[in-house]
This record gives structure tokens, C-alpha cells and sequence, in this order.
């Protein structure tokens, strides 16, 4: 473990600005929000965050990607495309952190995402523990509130300093290349452990049983009718997917310049809430019902990820809690809902 | 290649295009690599046409027939429509092959019963020719296939040529026959023929495609007859946006079609509320 | 063989006709691509063989409806373009008025009875009398969905556009929900294609693209009298662009 003062961390940023040739992203404020954006200079750093509106999913699935470009006045001329800017990411929460780790999986899942995959090994990530929590995450108690590994740097504010723990050597390489740092002795090692250990207790919102449970509970509640209940007011907006970092289902399209001469094909974002995300060209519909689009989602979360992969696919960071304006969509608030039966 | 992208098609020509009524047509396809696409019966490629975007399509010649391969094309939105603007020569992209066919190993010795429902007989004609190309392993074969009217029968001179063999039967049938048709065999929905064959539970295999509303009638009719559930075998449809396991679209509870599928027994699925 | 395009205008503020003059550069591209046969904003000839219409503005006069037909049976796909034509637009804003009234706020005490181009009823979506084919949507319409559209017909394709709310786009966008700066947003049940416009420019969405298929009004109440607002003030917000569906 290492130590940086604080103004030594600022001058560390900024030669990451100025020196590297990666782009810096940072954690910056938008209205009384936050958001992960390019950093202009280390004094826009905010990492006593709370949240961002946007996971950092979006430097990696990015909401439109063009997979390929093609070339219509030829027979068959089709290029694939893989637009990677290697990315240095300052403050990820660990929660983030966990859910990236889900994403790879999925992504080098059988068949290797190299859009995905490519963007994710160009870049560094270099995490920091939470130090407020959004009223809406329950990340406490879902496991995701600290994290041992996915991060290639691991800051923890100790007052005028941070503790940094090092993950990867392309973290350690950045480090030594641009920072001043001492080594941590046992005591700060002790001291970073403790708040770590503390970090869970701070969350208000909690699970009220060990997420471990969640496949078993969600697949004796499939027929609930709290489905039916709160998808009443459901708007089918998709903002629950489209703010949840482990979220990661997508459209394709293509897109034809006005010449006709060129195109691309791009995928964006979608999600399993709106109501077309079923439906085929016959017309039917396998997922009519707003209930059960609602009832896929937490299905997904609890269960069908966690039979596939072996993950539970929430790390309760609450961010589609606070963007549904109906207040159906936190899984925290349903799961516990089904637990108490 | 192992940093391609799973996303880039590979062109192939259309070598010759057979049309069987006013919205489908059969295209026989040669990859221009010449590399042949090595499917299973059953499993899918995913066709693009540049431009418009692209669409799962079912193998529908028998891996045997190695040169080239076929797919049976319903227009029905852009992709399928514009596909059928094409002519020979043209080119389309193919990404795949891709999913999980019907399992020929598993299969031989035993006897299997086809059930096809209009468009459903695309996917099962690569494994009846499959089967035919390789009689001696395989038990009886018996077709049953149904369409809406006789004007709809697709891969009709290849049926004709199945009902004059003596190694297998087939049997037809229409929803009904409008004024002016002629039709010579069963009128009735493609259940209609299950109770009038006779074949042993205990050694047969029914494998099942066709529209959605279709499934659950055959497979009680076929269980009526005393079939097992793990002795049906289906092939299902969903949306599709990518073919491999990532775009999340032709979920059906936790599984994936384009991973785990198309084709599943029955008794893997019977206990998802989504599948049928 | 190039499709043979012809732009029409009924009541409608001719701003959608403007966007396509203002795809600029690209308007040389289009006309590579479509041969515009007829235009009123910009150009002189005209001709009635066309393949595509374009038809902006809401219709408002018998003598209208007839010409809608006459267009009609002279295209292969017809196309409505822009809100007024779409959905009535802002000009369906009257309907909740007697025609008595409008008239006389519009054209104060001037005598109109008698003449035919005063003759108006109440404001109709052009789907209110013949048959569309596609909709462009908005007001006025977005730029890049116009491009998208018009190469999707010369490509032969069926345009795709969204059933699914602003919010999916205002999310990709990485906005702050405008709810949460105490604005009142119709985001949740309008259809998107606009690239969130309004939201990412800090405004609430008015709804100028009309509703998604499917919208959840009731529950887009709940919200509106959630953050505050009476329930005949969150009525009122819809009244601007979707005065047709609420009155149903
Ligand atoms: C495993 C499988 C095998 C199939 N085999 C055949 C076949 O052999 N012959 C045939 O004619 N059709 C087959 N289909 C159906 C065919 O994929 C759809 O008709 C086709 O995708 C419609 O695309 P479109 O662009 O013409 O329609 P659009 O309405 O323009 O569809 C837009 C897009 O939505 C998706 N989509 C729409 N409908 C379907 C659908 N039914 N299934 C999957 N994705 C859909 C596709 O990505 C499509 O490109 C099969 C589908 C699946 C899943
Ligand atoms: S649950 Fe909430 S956020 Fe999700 S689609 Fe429904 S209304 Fe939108
Ligand atoms: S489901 Fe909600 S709380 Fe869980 S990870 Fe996704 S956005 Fe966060
Ligand atoms: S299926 Fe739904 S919950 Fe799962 S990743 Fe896709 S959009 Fe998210
Ligand atoms: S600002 Fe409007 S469009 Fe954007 S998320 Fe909020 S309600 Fe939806
Ligand atoms: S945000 Fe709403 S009002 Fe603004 S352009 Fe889009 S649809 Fe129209
Ligand atoms: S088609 Fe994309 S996941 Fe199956």
C-alpha cells in the first residue's frame, strides 16, 4: 500500500492531464448531481461523490457504438469498427467496480466482444472508497460496498492523504511514472482496513436477508401479484436499465448517409422495460404485458444472471431507484417486499 | 482471427433463388471464401443486406450439401423483403452458423416423427434431408407437415419427391382449402394427422416446428398418444438482434434462444412461464 | 430508378418544410437521391406524378380534405410530416373552443361567412382523412430522423422509429432529470427521436413528437401531481401537443 498527499495526488492528475496520452475521466458535478466526464483539470475531481447519474459502463458500452461501416456502391464492402480511446477512470465506487467485473464475463461469455473487451483492457481504472452514500444505494448489504480486486489503483481519503492500494501494474506503472508517494506503514494499512470495515454499516438502506437468497426467493415469487401491482404505474421508460451498470442489452441498426453511398451499423442501448423489446415482425409480442417486462428485470438481477454466470447482477448502487419516478423500480424496496411476503 | 469482431458478416452470393409462393422464396447461398458453413441441422445464420439491417434465418439445406447452403426466406419486414428484391449474384453478409441444433448423434436409431407448420418446415428439411442422406442410421421417418391452404405449401416438388419414397411417409395438411384450389389430402390443422399415424412411443422422437400458437396443441396431442415429454424435441423463435449471447433479446426466462436454443426438449423448457 | 418526391403544405407554420431546407449541403445529396417533383418553399414547377408525398400541417378546411384526397391517390406511400400533421400539432390546440370562437379570435369581426378559404372545422391530424403511411414526428420535425427516414424509403425500408419515451434518450444523454430542478416533463409517455432535446437543454418536454403507443397517462399524472402539480394543471401540460389522444 502506498500514500499520497493530497496535493500530490492533484499534480498527479495533472500530469496524467497533461503527460499521458490517455484521456482522463473523472468524477465531476452537474447540477446537484454528479457524472463521470473528461477531466480538464484534477480540481474538477469530485471524490467525495456520492453517486453519478451515468455507471462508467458508458466508456465500454457505449450508448451508440458503430460496429461496422459499409460501402453500398460496392458489392460487399464491409469494414468492422472499433472505435477505442484508452481511458485513465478516476473515482470508480466499488460497486462499479463489481459490476464491470460482471460485464467482462458476459462479454467474453462463448463468443469474445472485442468492442467491449478492447475498450476495457486500454484503460485503467483507478477506484475510490465511498465516502457519502446516496440516500437510494443499498450497496451495503449486497457485498459491493468495498472490493479486494477490478480496480488497477484503490484510493481511500485519510484526511490530508490517501491510502493507495495497487491492483495492476499498469496502476503501479502510472504511479511511479507520475506520483509522488511513500510507502503506508502497518498502521495506516490498519487504518484503511478499518474504514473499509465501516463502509457497509453507513449504508441506511439495507437488504434485509443475504442477497445469497435472492434466486431462491425470486423464483418461489414469480407469480407474486406485486408484479402486476407496481407495473400499474409503470411508464415503461427503460430508465431503470438505461442508469444500472449491469445492464448491458443493446439494439442494432443500420444507418445509411443521405448519398446512399455509406452506412453504418450502430448498437445502442436498449432495455427489456420498453415495450418493443420482444416484439418480432410478425407482430407478436413475447413480452406484452408491462408486468411482465417489470418482473424480467428484478428476474434478471436475482436470478437468471446468478444461474448463468453465478453473480448476483444488482450491486445495489440505487441508481434506478432514484431515476423511476413512479418508485417501483428499487430492488431493494421489492426484494425485501417479497421476502416479508 | 481470434481478434475479429463477432459482429463482422462474411460474404456469400446468391447462387440461385427458387420461388415458392408470393412472399417466400428459397436462396441458395455460396460463401465467397468458399470455406464451407459447417451446420448442424437446425441452427441459424444471421444474414445481413447492407444497409437494411439484419435477420436470423434457419439452415434449412442438410450439412451434407457442402458447396453451398439454402435458407427459406418469409418476407415479412426489411430484412426478409428486401432479401426477396435480390437476384442471383447479389451478395449478403452471413455471421454464424450459430446456436444449438437438432443433436443427429443422439437421434440415431431412433425413429422421428416431423411435425412442420408453414415456415416451420425450413428448419426441419435440413435434418429430413439430413436423415435421408443417411437412411441406415436412422429408425422410421415420418413428416407430417401443414400450411394455411395449398397455395402455401412450401419445398413442394421436394414433397412430392418425399411422398414417393418408400423409406419414409409424409403426410399433409391445410387449415383449409379456399375456392378454386385443389387439395387431395387432410384438411385440418397439423394436429388433425397425429392420432391417424401410428408409431411407437417408446422408440420415437417428435421434432416440432412451427408458429407459436402451434406448440402447445401439438405437444398435447403428442402426449395423448403417450409421447414423453423428453421424447419432443422444438424449435423456438424470438427476437434477435445479435446471435450470440450478448444483446439480451430472445430471452425466454433465464435462457437464451440464440445460445441454448433454437432447438430444446421439451422437458428442459416446459417449466419456463415464457417459453410456450 | 429514383423515387419521385413531392413536398405539400396545409396549416402548418411551413417550419418541418424548413428543415429540409436546411439539411443544406446534404440537400444536394437528396436530390441525388430523390428526384423532388414538387415544392412549394423552393421551387417554381410542379408536378402531380409522384411516388413519395410529404404532406405538413394539420388539416382545417373541407376544401383541404379534398386536396389531402386528391394527393392521396396519386402517391404509393404518403408521409406525414411534422406535428401539425401528425397529430394536429399546436393548431389542434383549438378544438377545445367552439369554432364560433375561434374565428372570432382569429379573425376578429372580419366578414368571412361565405367564403370558402374561412370555412374551417375543427383542426384534423392528416390520418383524419386518408391513410398515412409513415410519420415524421416532432415540431418541427428533427433533422437527422428526416435523413433517416428518407433514405429508409429510397432504400426501400420501413423507417424505424422509436415507440419508447424521451427518457431513453434523455438518459443516454446522462442528463439531470428536469423533475429534479422542479420543471414538469412529459418525457415519460412522448415518443422519442428527437435526441431528448428539450431535457438536455435543461427544459421539460412538452411533447411536441406526440405519445409512444402504449403511453401510461395515468400513472404520467401520478408523477406530474407527485412533483407538485394540480391534477388540472398536470391535465393542462398535455393539451399543447396531445390535445387528440387526451380528449379521447
Ligand atoms: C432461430 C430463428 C430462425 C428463423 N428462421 C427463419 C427462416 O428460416 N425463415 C424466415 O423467413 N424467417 C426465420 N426466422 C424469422 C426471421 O428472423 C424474422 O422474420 C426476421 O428477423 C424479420 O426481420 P425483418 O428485418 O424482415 O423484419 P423487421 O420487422 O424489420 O425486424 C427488425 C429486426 O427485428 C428482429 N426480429 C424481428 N422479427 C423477428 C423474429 N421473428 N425472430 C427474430 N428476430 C426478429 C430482427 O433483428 C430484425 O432484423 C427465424 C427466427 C429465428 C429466431
Ligand atoms: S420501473 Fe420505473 S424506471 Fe423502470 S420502466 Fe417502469 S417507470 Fe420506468
Ligand atoms: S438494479 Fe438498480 S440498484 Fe441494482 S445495480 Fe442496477 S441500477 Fe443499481
Ligand atoms: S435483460 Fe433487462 S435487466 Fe437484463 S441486462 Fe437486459 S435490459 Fe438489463
Ligand atoms: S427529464 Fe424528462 S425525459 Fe429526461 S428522464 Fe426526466 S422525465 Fe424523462
Ligand atoms: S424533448 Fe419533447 S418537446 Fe422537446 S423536441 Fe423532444 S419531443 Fe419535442
Ligand atoms: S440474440 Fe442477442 S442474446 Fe440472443
Amino acid at each position: 500500500m502506498k500514500l499520497i498527499k493530497k496535493d500530490e495526488f492533484l499534480n498527479f492528475v495533472d500530469s496524467l492531464i497533461k503527460i499521458d496520452p490517455r484521456r482522463v475521466i473523472g468524477v465531476k458535478s452537474k447540477g446537484n448531481k454528479f457524472i463521470f466526464d473528461t477531466l480538464n483539470s484534477a480540481n474538477e475531481l469530485r471524490l467525495d461523490y456520492d453517486v453519478t447519474i451515468l455507471p462508467p459502463k458508458k466508456y465500454f458500452l457505449p450508448p451508440t457504438e458503430t460496429l461496422l461501416k459499409y460501402d453500398l456502391t460496392d458489392k460487399f464492402s464491409v469494414e468492422a469498427v472499433n472505435e477505442v480511446t484508452p481511458l485513465i477512470i478516476i473515482g470508480v465506487h466499488p460497486y462499479d467496480l463489481i459490476a464491470l467485473q460482471q460485464m467482462d464475463i458476459v462479454f467474453r461469455d462463448t463468443y469474445q466482444d472485442h468492442n467491449y473487451i478492447r475498450k476495457r483492457e486500454e484503460s485503467i481504472l483507478i477506484g475510490v472508497n465511498i465516502q457519502n452514500v446516496s440516500p437510494y444505494s443499498f450497496a451495503g448489504s449486497m457485498g459491493t460496498a468495498t472490493t479486494e480486486e477490478g480496480f488497477d489503483l484503490m484510493l481511500t481519503d485519510l484526511g490530508d492523504e490517501y491510502a493507495i492500494e495497487i491492483g495492476s501494474e499498469k496502476g503501479e506503472a502510472i504511479l511511479n511514472k507520475y506520483a509522488k508517494i511513500a510507502d503506508a506503514d502497518g498502521d495506516t494499512i490498519n487504518k484503511v482496513h478499518d474504514i473499509k470495515g465501516k463502509i457497509a454499516s453507513k449504508f441506511k438502506k439495507q437488504l434485509n436477508f443475504p442477497p445469497e437468497e435472492l434466486p431462491k426467493l425470486l423464483e418461489e415469487n414469480y407469480d407474486n401479484e406485486l408484479w402486476e401491482k407496481n407495473a400499474q404505474k409503470c411508464l415503461s421508460c427503460g430508465s431503470c436499465n438505461l442508469v444500472c451498470p449491469t445492464c448491458y442489452c443493446f439494439d442494432v441498426q443500420d444507418i445509411v448517409e443521405l448519398n446512399l453511398r455509406r452506412g453504418k451499423r450502430v448498437r445502442t442501448w436498449d432495455g427489456c422495460l420498453l415495450e418493443d423489446f420482444a416484439k418480432v415482425a410478425t407482430g407478436e409480442n413475447f413480452r406484452e404485458d408491462r408486468a411482465a417486462r417489470y418482473r424480467h428485470r428484478f428476474m434478471r438481477k436475482g436470478k437468471y444472471l446468478y444461474d448463468r454466470f453465478g453473480f448476483i447482477a444488482c450491486v445495489g448502487c440505487g441508481r434506478c431507484a432514484s431515476a423511476c419516478l413512479p418508485d417501483i423500480a428499487d430492488p431493494c424496496k421489492v426484494f425485501n417486499a417479497l421476502k416479508e411476503g | 482471427m481470434s481478434n475479429e469482431s463477432i459482429y463482422l458478416p462474411r460474404p456469400a452470393t446468391i447462387k440461385n433463388i427458387t420461388k415458392f409462393t408470393e412472399s417466400e422464396s428459397l436462396f441458395e447461398l455460396v460463401m465467397d471464401d468458399n470455406r464451407p458453413l459447417n451446420h448442424q441441422p437446425g441452427q441459424f445464420v444471421e444474414v445481413s443486406i447492407m444497409g437494411i439491417g439484419e435477420a436470423p434465418i434457419s439452415v434449412s439445406s442438410s450439412p451434407t450439401k457442402k458447396k453451398s447452403f439454402e435458407i427459406c426466406v418469409r418476407a415479412v419486414g426489411n430484412v426478409t423483403r428486401a432479401m426477396h428484391r435480390l437476384k442471383i449474384g447479389d451478395k449478403v453478409g452471413i455471421r454464424g452458423p450459430f446456436g444449438k441444433g437438432f443433436d443427429t448423434e443422439f437421434l440415431k436409431g431412433k425413429d422421428i416423427l416431423f411435425i412442420a407448420g408453414g415456415l416451420g418446415i425450413a428448419p426441419l428439411r435440413s435434418l429430413i434431408n439430413y436423415v435421408l442422406d443417411h437412411r441406415a442410421d436412422y429408425g422410421r421417418a415420418i413428416i407430417l407437415y401443414g400450411c394455411k391452404a395449398p397455395h402455401e405449401l412450401l419445398f413442394r416438388e421436394e414433397v412430392i419427391s418425399w411422398r414417393k419414397r418408400k423409406d419414409i411417409e409424409c403426410h399433409l395438411t391445410v387449415d383449409k382449402v379456399p375456392e378454386g384450389e385443389h387439395w387431395d389430402h387432410n384438411v385440418g390443422v397439423v394436429t388433425t394427422l397425429i392420432p391417424k399415424i401410428d408409431f411407437n412411443p417408446s422408440t420415437t422422437y417428435a421434432v416440432v416446428c412451427g408458429p407459436p400458437i402451434m406448440y402447445r396443441f401439438v405437444i398435447r396431442t403428442l402426449k395423448e398418444r403417450g409421447l414423453a415429454e423428453d421424447h419432443i424435441i422444438l424449435s423456438l423463435e424470438r427476437r434477435m438482434k445479435c446471435g450470440v449471447g450478448k444483446c439480451g433479446h430472445c430471452q425466454i426466462n433465464g435462457i437464451y434462444v440464440c445460445q441454448d436454443g433454437p432447438v430444446f426438449n421439451y422437458s428442459e423448457i416446459k417449466d419456463l412461464p415464457e417459453a410456450l | 430508378m429514383k423515387p419521385k418526391v413531392a413536398f405539400f403544405d396545409f396549416a402548418s407554420c411551413e417550419g418541418c418544410q424548413l428543415q429540409v431546407l436546411n439539411l443544406e449541403e446534404s440537400i444536394i445529396e437528396l436530390i441525388e437521391i430523390v428526384d423532388v417533383v414538387s415544392f412549394r418553399e423552393a421551387m417554381k414547377e410542379h408536378s402531380d406524378d409522384y411516388d413519395i408525398a410529404f404532406v405538413e400541417g394539420s388539416i382545417a378546411r373541407p376544401m383541404d380534405e379534398e386536396r389531402l384526397k386528391k394527393i392521396r391517390s396519386k402517391a404509393k406511400i404518403l408521409v406525414a410530416l411534422g406535428a401539425c400533421a401528425c397529430t394536429g400539432g399546436i393548431n389542434a390546440l383549438r378544438n377545445q373552443y367552439s369554432i364560433e370562437m375561434v374565428k372570432k379570435g382569429v379573425y376578429g369581426d372580419a366578414d368571412i361567412e361565405n367564403n370558402p378559404y374561412f370555412d374551417v372545422f375543427h383542426t384534423k391530424a392528416v390520418d383524419e382523412v386518408v391513410e398515412v403511411d409513415y410519420y415524421v414526428y416532432g415540431c418541427p420535425v428533427d433533422k437527422d430522423e428526416l435523413t433517416k427516414v428518407i433514405t429508409s424509403l429510397a432504400l426501400g425500408k420501413r423507417p424505424e422509429i422509436p415507440n419508447y419515451p424521451v427518457c431513453v434518450e434523455c438518459k443516454k444523454e446522462g442528463n439531470v432529470c428536469v423533475f429534479e430542478e422542479g420543471k414538469f416533463c412529459l418525457g415519460p409517455v412522448t415518443r422519442a427521436g428527437c435526441g431528448a432535446r428539450c431535457p438536455s437543454n435543461n427544459n421539460a418536454c412538452e411533447g411536441c413528437r406526440g405519445l409512444v403507443d402504449n403511453p401510461n397517462i395515468n400513472s404520467e399524472l401520478e408523477v406530474l401531481q407527485k412533483y407538485g402539480l394540480t391534477l388540472e394543471d398536470a391535465l393542462e401540460r398535455f393539451k399543447m401537443f396531445c390535445y387528440r389522444e387526451m380528449s379521447k
